[in-house]
C-alpha cells in the first residue's frame, strides 16, 4: 500500500480574478522509506505540492489519500493530528518559537499529543541528544547559530516519532558545513526507515535523495528514480 | 480540555502577559479599577450595616419614640412648626391608659459642661425616669441606676458614661465621686457600659443621666422633650396604634384633624438606610459595570494585537499539531489571565483600602463579593477573548506560515 497517493490534484487561486494553477493534476505515489527531492523554479507549485502533503493545505480537487486514508474527508482535529503524529515538518527558517528554550520547542508537539509531562521532558531531551543538542538544550533560538537551529527543528520534527519528514528548504538558509550536517541526519534518518521529503532547488541536495520529481507550472514534468 | 495542554497553556498565557507587562496593566486597568470599586463598595456597605446594626440595637427596635417632628419627614416645615410640646405628664397619662407600653421614659437632652476636680469636658446629658434603663440596650457596669424616689425628691445624682468614667476616673472608682455639672455637685451613683458610635456620628459613651426631677429644675424648665416608650417586640403595630390613639386623646383631636405629634421607631432609620444603601450600590455597580464594558474591549483590543503579533506562531503551532480548538484554547486563557491577574491586583488594593477604612470606620472586605468580582472579571476576559481567539483558531496555517 501507498503512504501517499495523489491523484489527479488540482489547487486553483483567484488572485485579483486571474485564475492560478498552482498544481495542475498532480499525480504522485510515494511509498514507506522513499527519499524525495522536488525540485522546480520558484513558483512551480513545489511548496503548495509539500503543504498539501503535509496536510496544511487542502486541493480544489482530486484526490489525497494518506496510509489509504481520504484527507480531504477529514476534519480540522483529524488534519492537526496527522500532522502532530504522522509528519515532522522541517523549514527553511526553521520557525521555531523565539520566546522558548531549545528544549521547550521541541516539547510542544508532545504537548498537543497530550503526552504527560515527565515522559515530554525525557523524550525532548532524546530527540535533541540525537540531533547533537544535549548541551545546548535550555538555550534560546537566537542563542544558537542556523545549524543548531535547524537541528533543533529536527529534533521537534522528530519528537513524535513520526513516519515522514517534510522539508521545504533546509539547508537554504545555512552554510555549506551545517548544510552537509543536516543533509547527514537526513540520510541516517532514511537509512533507519523513514520517509523523507525534501523540496529543494539545488541539484547538490537532491542527490540525496533516490528519486527527484520537477515540477513546472504545476504539473510533474519528471520523475526519475535514482539507485545507488 | 486536557490537562497539559492545559498547563501549557497557562504558562504561554503567563509569559505572554509577562513579556508585556507594561501593555498588560494598561489594558487591564478597567478590570482592576471595576473590581476595586465593586469590593470597595460591598466593604463600605459592610461598614455600614455593622454600623447601622449596633446604633439600632442601641436604640432598641421595640421603642417608640414620641416627640414633636418625624425623624424623616416629607412633611412642609410650616405643617409642622405650631405641633404643641409633648409635656412630662403624658407619662403617667400613657401608662394608666395604655396596656403595651412596658415602660414610659421622658427624655430631655441638652449640652452641659462636666468637670471633675480639674478635668473638664462636654457632653451631652439626659434627663430621664427610672424606666430609661428599660427603653435603652445598654447595661450598667458599676454601681446602679436611680430609683423613682430619688427622681421625685430632685436628687442630685447621675449615672455616667463609660467615656467619662474613663475621662475623669481613669481605674478608679468612680461610685459615689462627686463631679459638677454646669458646676453643681452631683454624685456619680452608676456607669454604663461601653458602646461605640451611633451611626459613627457621635459617641454616646459621653453623656451622664440624671432623674428627670432634678434636670428640670436645674437645667431646663420648658426643654425639648420626647418620650421613648418601651412595647412587646411582637406587638409593636399594636402598641403604636394605641399609643397614637392615647395621644390623639390627650391632645383632644377630632377625628378629621392629623396627628400632631410623631411617632417614630428604628423602621423609619431602616428605611432612610435602606434608600442609602441602594444609592451607594447602584453607583456602584453602575462604575463597575461601565469600566468592565471598558476594560472588556480594552482586553479585547489587545487579544487582536497579541494575535497578530503571534500569526507566525500560530502557523506553527498548527504546523506542528494543534486543533483549532487548542489554538482558541491558547488565546482565551491569555484573555482570562489577564483578567484574573488584574482582578486579584484590584483585589490587593482594595483589600490595602479597607485596611485604611477600617481604621476610620469599622468594616470589612466581604470575601463572597471578592470572590463573585475575581470571577466576574474572569467572565470579561472569556467574553472579550472570545472574537480574537476565534480570528486566531481560523487563521489559515499556510498564511500564518508566512507571515512577517
Amino acid at each position: 500500500m501507498s503512504l501517499i497517493l495523489l491523484k489527479n490534484i488540482y489547487k486553483i487561486y483567484n488572485v485579483g480574478g486571474e485564475e492560478v494553477r498552482a498544481l495542475d493534476g498532480v499525480d504522485l505515489e510515494i511509498k514507506n522509506n522513499e527519499y524525495l527531492a522536488i525540485m522546480g523554479p520558484s513558483g512551480s507549485g513545489k511548496s503548495t505540492l509539500m503543504n498539501m502533503i503535509g496536510c496544511l493545505d487542502t486541493p480544489t480537487s482530486g484526490i489525497y489519500e494518506f496510509e489509504g486514508e481520504m484527507v480531504q474527508v477529514m476534519d480540522d482535529a483529524q488534519l492537526a493530528s496527522i500532522r502532530n503524529r504522522k509528519i515532522g515538518f522541517v523549514f527553511q527558517t526553521f520557525n521555531l518559537l523565539p520566546k522558548a528554550t531549545a528544549h521547550h520547542n521541541v516539547e510542544i508537539p508532545l504537548v498537543y499529543a497530550n503526552i504527560n509531562r515527565a515522559d515530554r521532558l525525557d523524550l525532548a531531551s532524546e530527540a535533541l541528544s540525537n540531533v547533537g543538542l544535549s548541551d545546548r538544550m535550555h538555550h534560546k533560538p537566537n542563542e544558537l547559530s542556523g545549524g543548531q537551529r535547524q537541528r533543533v527543528a529536527i529534533a521537534r520534527a522528530l519528537v513524535n516519532s513520526p513516519s515522514i519528514i517534510l522539508a521545504d528548504e533546509p539547508t537554504g538558509n545555512l552554510d555549506s558545513k551545517s548544510g552537509h550536517e543536516i543533509m547527514g541526519i537526513f540520510d541516517g534518518l532514511h537509512k533507519n526507515g523513514n520517509t523523507i521529503i525534501l523540496v529543494t532547488h539545488e541539484d547538490g541536495i537532491a542527490k540525496h535523495a533516490n528519486r527527484t520529481i520537477k515540477l513546472l507550472d504545476g504539473k510533474i514534468i519528471e520523475d526519475n528514480e535514482q539507485y545507488d | 480540555m486536557k490537562f497539559s495542554l492545559f498547563l501549557e497553556n497557562f504558562r504561554i498565557s503567563l509569559s505572554a502577559v509577562l513579556a508585556n507587562k507594561t501593555r498588560s496593566i494598561l489594558t487591564a486597568l478597567g478590570i482592576i479599577i471595576g473590581v476595586l470599586s465593586v469590593t470597595l463598595m460591598g466593604t463600605l456597605i459592610s461598614g455600614l450595616d455593622r454600623s447601622f446594626e449596633s446604633s439600632m440595637s442601641w436604640l432598641g427596635k421595640d421603642i417608640l419614640y414620641i416627640s414633636r417632628y418625624e425623624w424623616f419627614s416629607d412633611m412642609e416645615w410650616w405643617e409642622i412648626k405650631n405641633r404643641p410640646r409633648i409635656l412630662p405628664e403624658y407619662v403617667e397619662k400613657i401608662k394608666e391608659r395604655t396596656d403595651y407600653a412596658l415602660a414610659v421614659a421622658p427624655v430631655m437632652q441638652r449640652g452641659a459642661a462636666l468637670s471633675y476636680e480639674d478635668k473638664k469636658t462636654r457632653t451631652e446629658i439626659f434627663g430621664t425616669n427610672e424606666d430609661y434603663m428599660e427603653t435603652i440596650s445598654t447595661d450598667i457596669i458599676e454601681g446602679r441606676f436611680f430609683t423613682n424616689n430619688e427622681d421625685r425628691s430632685g436628687a442630685r445624682v447621675t449615672v455616667i458614661g463609660h467615656g467619662i468614667k474613663d475621662a475623669f476616673f481613669g481605674e478608679s472608682d468612680p461610685i459615689g465621686e462627686y463631679l459638677k455639672i454646669d458646676n453643681i455637685k452631683f454624685r456619680v451613683i452608676g456607669v454604663l457600659e461601653k458602646q461605640g458610635k451611633f451611626l459613627g456620628l457621635f459617641s454616646v459613651d459621653k453623656q451622664a443621666i440624671l432623674p428627670f426631677g432634678a434636670y428640670k429644675r436645674l437645667f431646663s424648665r420648658r426643654g425639648w422633650m420626647r418620650l421613648s416608650v418601651k412595647v412587646p417586640e411582637d406587638k409593636l403595630e399594636e402598641g403604636m396604634d394605641e399609643i397614637s390613639a392615647v395621644m390623639r386623646h390627650i391632645r383632644g383631636l377630632k377625628p378629621s384633624e392629623k396627628n400632631d405629634f410623631a411617632i417614630n421607631q428604628t423602621k423609619a432609620f431602616e428605611k432612610q438606610y435602606n434608600g442609602l444603601k441602594v444609592a451607594i450600590g447602584g453607583t456602584g455597580i453602575f462604575i463597575t459595570l461601565l469600566s468592565l464594558i471598558v476594560g472588556g474591549i480594552g482586553i479585547m483590543n489587545i487579544m487582536f494585537v497579541s494575535v497578530k503579533e503571534r500569526t507566525r506562531e500560530i502557523g506553527i503551532r498548527k504546523a506542528i499539531g494543534a486543533t483549532k480548538g487548542m489554538i482558541m484554547g491558547q488565546f482565551l486563557m491569555e484573555a482570562v489571565t489577564i483578567c484574573l491577574i488584574a482582578g486579584l491586583i484590584g483585589l490587593f488594593f482594595a483589600y490595602i483600602s479597607s485596611i485604611f477604612i477600617n481604621k476610620i470606620f469599622p468594616s470589612t472586605l466581604p470575601i463572597g463579593l471578592s470572590i463573585s468580582a475575581v470571577i466576574m472579571s474572569m467572565v470579561v476576559g472569556v467574553v472579550s477573548g472570545l472574537i480574537p481567539s476565534y480570528r486566531a483558531a481560523n487563521l489559515d496555517p499556510i498564511d500564518a506560515l508566512r507571515y512577517e
